[in-house]
């Protein structure tokens, strides 16, 4: 792979792969993000939990350095965000299909790398086919069915091999059997150093996670792994456990 | 700058509008559609042969009824129906009302007084009054009728002796086409290329791409110098293909048996296709990043059309493409001043009716208005692609 720009080296050891301080994010009166702290070690699957409007979506984007934290601060890969350098080694999966319907599904992969700096065709008939879409490479992302354009999305966020990938609701629209397969791969990225942070308010997914963060209102409910949330809360399944932990302490 | 990236981006539009067989017709061939009909409209119609009647209401004065007769005269000479409606401004009115007639020559009462005295009062000349350009063409039929028909003293003159064609500084015969074209060639420069970046910027705002592209390392200006690079591509084409249409032609050779056929239009142009060129491309880049721009206050694709009263008509009513800025009322024409199509209907008029080159003074401005509008639509789109990175 090459790249026209330096890239600041990856974190090692324990820095972690994402930090946030004392973070808040407002929209005016709204408190999309409301006081997150949160530290995150390199190589595992974070899975973000929580309802709509919970505030997944605002702390990707803060995460991301799309949007800028009204307090607080956020690191990635130790950097404070927002840095423009860094977005080099953050793959990014959006809500929306975020593809270019008149474009092949080759070359809405082609454009992503090249503003990557990845020319090469190798990675990008790897991700191809790891989305199960060698053969509709040439298909416009308009005559793809909607799950086919999420696998595109994932495939756009993974070309240029980053090493924190952020996907918001990446499951969404894709059969059950490819889902597996999606989460297989997300486990040998993880195995290979990468660090996944997923947003979802699938809670069945949750335990393909390595640690889960419960958010609800803008702040961290609670932080674990499904079985020790379900264990805290006292509850058998986490839908439970999130309805449990976000009542008021007597 | 990264040129790669900007490069990739450029690469990127020209794909999406190579797969987008209709916005590659509108921005090519609608263009040359529309001038074709132009054209053949304003050159090919028929000239008007106005029914006219001619009513002296000087009826006392024996010089009056000299001139009605040798009005009457020259309307016979020219083979225009002379119809006769009474002999009084009612039954004139009436007359004309009635589209029993479509122009009355009136002789004022005192004209035969005044004639003596050399001094007479104008004729008075009377369409139906319902289509204006219509009314406007009989009229000048008449008028070129009775030019020259009578040795009328020099207060009739004036109404008499007006010119209709002819831009002195084209050789060759006059060509209603000629002060036209440069107007509608900036028109089209501009009215096409602004839509679709609009549309183009809107859907990257609203369909989810450009919140994945600003997760990426391109920087807000490669974003700009990308969709200016990729637009300005077709603009380009566009152009050409415009000028080369509108300045040259060709037709089926004098005593072909087959059926006519003519391809462009011919246009006498007396300068610079070239600079032509120039005026038109600089003022198309400042339309695309003006699309860019204003797509931030679109949240649907209605809604950019809605700019088309907001935007564009003014211009092509102010712009001086039908009508002069001196011409405007004293109030609109600061506003006139702030417009770019005001200044490259003007660039391309100087270039391509009095052959200005780049020593025009006037032209000068027209260029550096239209390099300035273009650089700050281009800091004004840059703005408005928000990222809260460096």
């Amino acid at each position: 792979m090459s790249r026209g720009f330096a890239i600041p080296e990856p974190a090692t050891g324990t820095t972690p792969a994402m930090e946030a301080v004392g973070l808040v994010k407002r929209f005016g009166a709204i408190h999309a993000v409301d006081g997150i702290d949160l530290s995150l070690a390199p190589g595992r699957i974070y899975g973000v939990l929580g309802p709509n409007g919970s505030g997944k979506t605002t702390l990707i984007r803060l995460m991301t350095g799309l949007a800028r934290a009204t307090e607080g601060s956020v690191r990635v890969l130790g950097v404070p965000m927002p840095s423009r350098t860094l977005l080099a080694r953050i793959g990014y999966m959006t809500q929306g299909d975020g593809t270019y319907a008149e474009l092949s599904a080759w070359e809405n992969l082609r454009f992503l790398a090249a503003l990557y700096g990845v020319r090469d065709a190798a990675p990008l008939q790897r991700v191809l086919e790891l989305v199960e879409l060698a053969d509709r490479r040439g298909t416009p992302a308009l005559e793809l069915s909607g799950g086919m354009r999420r696998r595109l999305s994932l495939a756009c966020a993974l070309v240029h091999d980053p090493a924190v990938i952020f996907l918001d609701e990446p499951t969404v629209g894709v059969d059950p059997a490819l889902r597996v397969q999606f989460w297989a791969h997300f486990r040998r990225l993880a195995d290979a150093g990468r660090t996944l942070i997923v947003s979802s308010h699938v809670m069945d997914e949750a335990d393909r996670c390595d640690e889960l963060v419960l958010l609800r209102a803008g702040r961290v409910l609670g932080r674990g792994t499904a079985a020790e949330l379900r264990d805290r809360a006292g509850t058998p399944d986490l839908e439970g456990a999130f309805l449990r932990l976000g009542e008021p302490v007597p | 700058m990264n040129p790669w990236r900007v490069v990739a981006l450029a690469r990127r539009i020209v794909d999406q509008f190579l797969r987008d067989h209709r916005s590659l017709g509108l921005i090519f061939v609608a263009p040359l559609v529309i001038m074709a009909l132009l054209g053949w409209v304003l050159r090919d119609s028929s000239a008007p042969s106005p029914r006219v009647a001619i009513v002296n209401l000087d009826v006392a004065s024996a010089p009056s009824e000299r001139v009605r007769g040798a009005l009457t005269e020259a309307i016979r000479q020219a083979a225009l129906p002379l119809v006769e409606v009474g002999a009084d401004e009612p039954a004139a009115d009436a007359a004309l009302r009635a589209s029993a007639v479509d122009v009355v020559i009136l002789l004022p009462v005192g004209f035969g007084a005044g004639l003596a005295d050399g001094d007479p009062p104008p004729l008075v000349i009377v369409t139906q009054g319902v289509r204006g350009t219509d009314d406007n063409a009989q009229v000048e039929v008449v008028l070129r009728q009775l030019a020259g028909a009578l040795p009328l003293p020099p207060g009739t003159a004036s109404i008499l002796r007006r010119s209709v064609f002819g831009p002195p500084f084209i050789a060759g015969p006059p060509d209603a086409l000629a002060s036209f074209a440069p107007a509608l060639i900036g028109y089209f420069g501009f009215f096409f290329v602004f839509i679709l970046t609009a549309i183009s910027f809107l859907r990257e705002r609203v369909g989810g791409t450009l919140e994945r592209l600003l997760a990426t390392p391109i920087r807000r200006a490669e974003i700009v110098a990308g969709y200016s690079l990729g637009f300005a591509i077709f603009t380009t084409i566009q152009v050409v293909l415009i000028l080369a249409f509108s300045l040259s032609g060709w037709s089926t050779p004098d005593g072909w048996d087959g059926p006519r056929v003519a391809i462009g239009l011919g246009i006498p142009s007396a300068g610079s296709p070239l600079l032509a060129f120039l005026v038109v491309l600089l003022f198309a880049l400042g339309s695309v990043n003006l699309g860019i721009f204003l797509s931030t206050f679109a949240r649907t694709e209605l809604q950019i059309l809605q700019f088309i009263p907001l935007v564009i008509v003014p211009q092509g009513l102010l712009g001086g493409v039908f009508w002069s800025i001196e011409s405007l009322p004293a109030a609109l024409q600061p506003v006139a001043r702030v417009m770019p199509l005001t200044y490259a209907v003007e660039g391309l008029r100087e270039v391509m009716v009095r052959g200005a080159d780049l020593a025009s003074r006037t032209l000068q401005l027209d260029l550096a208005f239209l390099a300035g509008t273009a650089v700050l639509f281009v800091v004004l789109a840059g703005a408005t692609i928000r990222r809260e990175v460096v």
